[in-house]
């Protein structure tokens, strides 16, 4: 993998993965630097006069409580994007675990997991989210933690299920039946054969479900199940300010162009590499 | 021999090359070869020779990434490769046509194979109306001799026998009279029953409508059968163009000599001493003679002055400029009697009045009532120790069945197995690990059995670390030295099964088998994937390995030479059931349980010009598993009732050798058609 070889994978990589990775790309900069380089702080009331309107110094506004949305927003960058990744990482290595061993171990565990997964997955994203944020109680509301375990929580199954499909593909190989005949346990087939030809499927998993992360998160803070004020999250600023919409529209749209526009651009690159690594994947197999 | 007037096709001075991640790889250069009226051509070669790709350049079918840098296909009085796509549409299919090597991808699975083929009668617009092409497609089934045919007619694909699939290919390629059939390997996946029947059908054929065909494969075998001329390719050359007879008789390019010495002959004592060593290396090609690494007669000028076909004779052309120097005569191996190893006097492996079944006894089962017919049968087997036992018989005989009991990967069995003295678990979990140790499985297919994702380090170091606990430098040591056994140098431990070729890749499968140390290898048709000259290496390899290491292979084989070369003792398994076991001497020569002689009949020997015609593989009919002879439906020497109803009686020869059949020894001695054909001459 030498220069030329990344410039060739550029230059026939599809266009959404180019247009996407840029809009990432300021992303992930606005998340590295944005917290150091607020020119306000995100709880610093008095910023400016609440409602004051849009100026050079305050281009989203001033919301209800004196603070400039838009340092706020820069601020809400790493939060939103940390929670979405580490939510989907995790949801990703529980659903690869679940899914593997059980379609390694079959029968009825199999059996019992996926009707389970099944069970799980009829129920709509923010309703399952709902529930298990409702089944933690309220000493764990707004807690980080809980929101990652949340997303991770509504992937898994899903997760899970491609997985199994992708290892009893390749169970039926006869090196995992070599394997097999050597004595190896479940969790040595697993670790040495399935995981290392599951891959490419669950990395297109992940960057596909990653793309659609910031929008459970922000979707969660909107109804206020999300992290807690005054932490700026995205959805959850939108929430707050809602019944500025009409004075002070932009105190709204700003937010909520943040994360329309990020979870525009996580898409475009999650679905670019998802069929690069498809590509490969295939190739792989041949 | 210079193009005639005569000629049907004409290739002219072609090169042709394929983009490969970027990068054009030329793969045929400067081939030249015409085909007369009427005439069989054959190409032969190792894989990735350039045979199928010239082929489909006679059809001027270039794939996406293909290029054509010089040459011309000529055919009739057009260049092919400068016509359009229109013009080509009326040529191909009518006048040139094309059979496939895998007839179950060809045909459409959802289109009744009558309609498949009026279905070429209606695009080319050769015949008016439906009531006239319907009795050409009746006309073309019988002319392939599908039985019954307005039945058959309404089949979907999947509801007809492979050589039947295949029939109904080589229907449609004839559907509009062709002056030249292209033929890619189109006996390749069959039994070799099956094989017979459709060279048999194929000489049938053109002496009836009297077409040329090119006929790509790999096997000189069958070429002898059907060709009347062969070229020899090799990395995209054309080495060597003779008469069928005189490239069998002279042949004159070392790599034809040597491709020729691979091919293992039922008849040992016509097996010859030279084989080819070393592999292709496509990237490593000299700018002169492309098979100047591997050659024994090469000198330096051979590394650089390009070789082209000099005539040898009016009809016999080869591109070597040694030629004059090289001994047409190869010499006859006479080692290879003694090669095979001393059997021990232990029994090592036995199978017991065995029935095996792929359905588990479950509840639904004995509720629902479904009897489940067990796919072998009341076998009983014994191997010694380092003995190898061949199992053979057409596909779907049981033997891969039997390999996987003995490995423990088959749910359901009765009867009894014992390994070394033990009675043996039916299920690899409830067996010992000094059991798991001393049984090893190597497959068919090393691109399936190897793990793409890890190294060959990776491959040899997990059983090591599983049966003996070696780590760090012992563990290294260990795999350097399981390397060398199989002939692969330690720089191997780095790299991936994709970085390997065929043949290495199997090395590194039968690498892993060894380093348990077993006491018994299952082999289940490990050289079927690998070119001859691979599959010779591995069969003096394993020769080498069972007597060093005094390991027992079970040995599974469709292939009775290769059999006739490894093994002690075959068993022969049709349908399930056991018909004759032996030693490989006494097996190998009268009298022939009446199945073994069908198989000995069907193989293509390059020896003998012309096989005999066999009985059809049709449905069974008649026998019920378990009443009656299995074989009895397609036994050419039935003898009515008796072989139906009752089960025949094992009949010993003398020689350790077992016959199970109605007939007597002393009659079935008299209708053995099949012989050893009398000492091979030097020639």
């Amino acid at each position: 993998m030498n220069l030329v070889h990344w410039f060739s994978l550029w230059r026939l990589s599809p266009q959404s993965l180019k247009i996407g990775s840029v809009i990432l790309l300021f992303w992930l900069l606005v998340a590295l630097v944005g917290a150091l380089w607020t020119p306000y702080g995100y709880s610093q009331l008095g910023a400016g006069l609440p409602l004051s309107g849009v100026s050079w110094d305050h281009p989203f506004g001033i919301d209800q409580l004196g603070r400039d949305v838009f340092s706020r927003v820069l601020y809400g960058t790493h939060i939103v994007i940390l929670l979405a990744l580490a939510g989907t990482s995790l949801g990703v290595v529980a659903g690869a675990l679940i899914g593997l061993v059980t379609a390694y171990i079959g029968g009825w565990l199999d059996e019992v997991v996926q009707r389970f997964a099944e069970a799980f997955i009829s129920i709509p994203f923010l309703v399952l989210a709902l529930l298990v944020i409702a089944l933690a109680g309220p000493e764990l509301s707004g807690d980080p933690i809980l929101i990652v375990i949340v997303v991770a929580f509504v992937y898994t199954p899903r997760i899970a299920r491609m997985a199994r499909a992708a290892a009893l593909d390749i169970i039926t190989r006869d090196f995992v039946t070599i394997a097999k005949l050597r004595g190896e346990s479940a969790w040595s087939v697993v670790r040495r054969e399935l995981l290392p030809n599951t891959t490419g499927t669950l990395l297109v998993e992940f960057s596909l479900r990653a793309g659609y992360a910031p929008a459970l998160v922000g979707s969660l803070g909107f109804l206020g199940f999300g992290i807690k004020p005054p932490i700026p999250e995205w959805g959850l600023m939108i929430s707050e300010n809602r019944a500025l919409i009409l004075a002070q529209p932009i105190t709204v749209i700003g937010p909520g162009i943040a994360l329309a526009s990020l979870i525009v651009g996580l898409n475009m690159f999650t679905e670019g590499l998802a069929r690069i690594l498809g590509r490969t994947v295939r190739l792989g197999e041949q | 021999m210079t193009p005639t007037t005569n000629s049907v096709i004409t290739v002219e001075e072609l090169d042709f090359s394929y983009k490969t991640s970027g990068i054009w790889v030329t793969v045929l250069k400067g081939v030249s070869i015409h085909i007369d009226k009427g005439e069989v051509l054959g190409l032969v070669g190792e894989s990735g020779c350039g045979k199928s790709t010239l082929a489909y350049t006679l059809l001027s079918y270039l794939r996406s990434n293909a290029r054509i840098d010089n040459g011309k296909v000529v055919f009739g009085s057009k260049n092919l490769l400068a016509l359009g796509r229109s013009e080509l549409d009326q040529l191909r299919g009518v006048q040139i046509s094309f059979v496939p090597q895998n007839p179950t991808t060809a045909l459409s699975p959802h289109i009744r194979v009558g309609q498949q083929i009026s279905e070429v009668l209606v695009q080319h617009n050769v015949l008016a109306d439906t009531k006239v092409i319907d009795e050409r497609v009746q006309e073309l089934f019988s002319l392939v001799e599908l039985p019954d045919s307005s039945a058959l007619m309404l089949r979907y694909p999947h509801q007809l026998s492979g050589g039947q699939q295949q029939r109904v290919c080589i229907a449609m390629a004839l559907a509009c009279d062709p002056s030249l059939l292209i033929l890619d390997e189109p006996t390749t996946g069959l039994d070799v029953t099956t094989q017979s029947q459709i060279i048999a059908l194929l000489i049938r054929l053109r002496q009836q409508i009297g077409m040329a065909m090119l006929y790509v494969t790999h096997d000189l075998g069958v070429l002898a059968q059907v060709a009347d001329r062969v070229g020899v390719m090799y990395a995209g050359h054309m080495v060597e163009v003779a008469p069928v007879d005189i490239l069998f008789e002279e042949p004159r390019h070392p790599y034809t000599q040597g491709l020729i010495g691979s091919v293992p002959d039922v008849d040992i004592r016509k097996n010859m001493s030279q084989s080819l060593r070393g592999l292709l290396e496509r990237d490593e090609l000299p700018e002169g003679c492309p098979f100047q690494p591997r050659c024994d007669h090469a000198d330096l000028t051979c590394q650089k002055t390009v070789q082209y076909l000099e005539n040898v004779s009016d009809d016999h052309q080869v591109a070597c400029q040694h030629w004059k120097s090289i001994d047409p005569d190869v010499p006859v191996d006479t080692t290879n009697l003694t090669r095979l190893s001393v059997v021990g006097d232990r029994s090592l492996l036995k199978f017991d009045n065995v029935s095996l079944s792929y359905v588990t006894k479950s509840v639904l089962n004995s509720v629902l009532g479904s009897p489940a017919i067990p796919v072998v049968r009341r076998v009983s087997l014994s191997v010694q120790t380092s003995e190898t036992l061949a199992l053979v018989g057409e596909s779907g005989s049981g033997k891969s069945t039997i390999a996987k009991a003995a490995a423990g990967i088959l749910p359901s069995i009765t009867g009894s197995i014992e390994f070394d003295g033990r009675g043996l678990a039916g299920n690899v979990k409830r067996r010992t690990s000094e059991q798991r140790k001393n049984i090893q499985f190597i497959f068919q297919n090393p691109d399936a059995s190897l793990n793409p994702r890890s190294s060959v380090d990776q491959i040899l170091s997990r059983p090591f670390a599983k049966f003996f606990g070696y780590v760090g430098s012992e563990l290294q040591k260990a795999i350097d030295l399981s390397l060398d056994a199989v002939r692969l140098d330690s720089s191997y431990r780095t790299r991936y099964p994709d970085e390997l070729s065929g043949g290495e890749r199997q090395r590194v499968a039968i690498a892993r088998a060894l380093v348990a140390k077993p006491k018994l290898l299952l082999c289940d048709e490990i050289l079927s994937a690998l070119d001859v000259s691979v599959q010779a290496n591995i069969i003096a390899l394993l020769r080498q390995l069972q007597s060093e290491n005094e390991i027992a292979m079970l040995f599974i084989s469709h292939d009775l030479a290769v059999v006739r070369n490894l093994a002690h003792k075959v068993a022969v398994l049709y349908d399930g059931e056991l018909m004759e076991t032996g030693q490989v001497d006494a097996l190998f020569s009268p009298p022939f349980h009446p199945y073994t002689h069908v198989l000995l009949l069907a193989v293509p020997s390059i020896y003998n010009r012309h096989t005999a015609i066999v009985p059809a593989r049709t449905e069974i009919v008649g026998t019920a598993a378990g009443a009656g002879c299995s074989f009895a439906g397609r036994c050419p020497w039935q003898l009515g009732e008796l072989c139906m109803q009752e089960d025949p009686p094992w009949r010993e020869n003398g020689q350790s050798n077992w016959i199970r059949c109605h007939h007597s020894l002393d009659e079935l001695m008299k209708r053995s058609a099949w012989h050893v054909q009398p000492q091979a001459t030097a020639k």
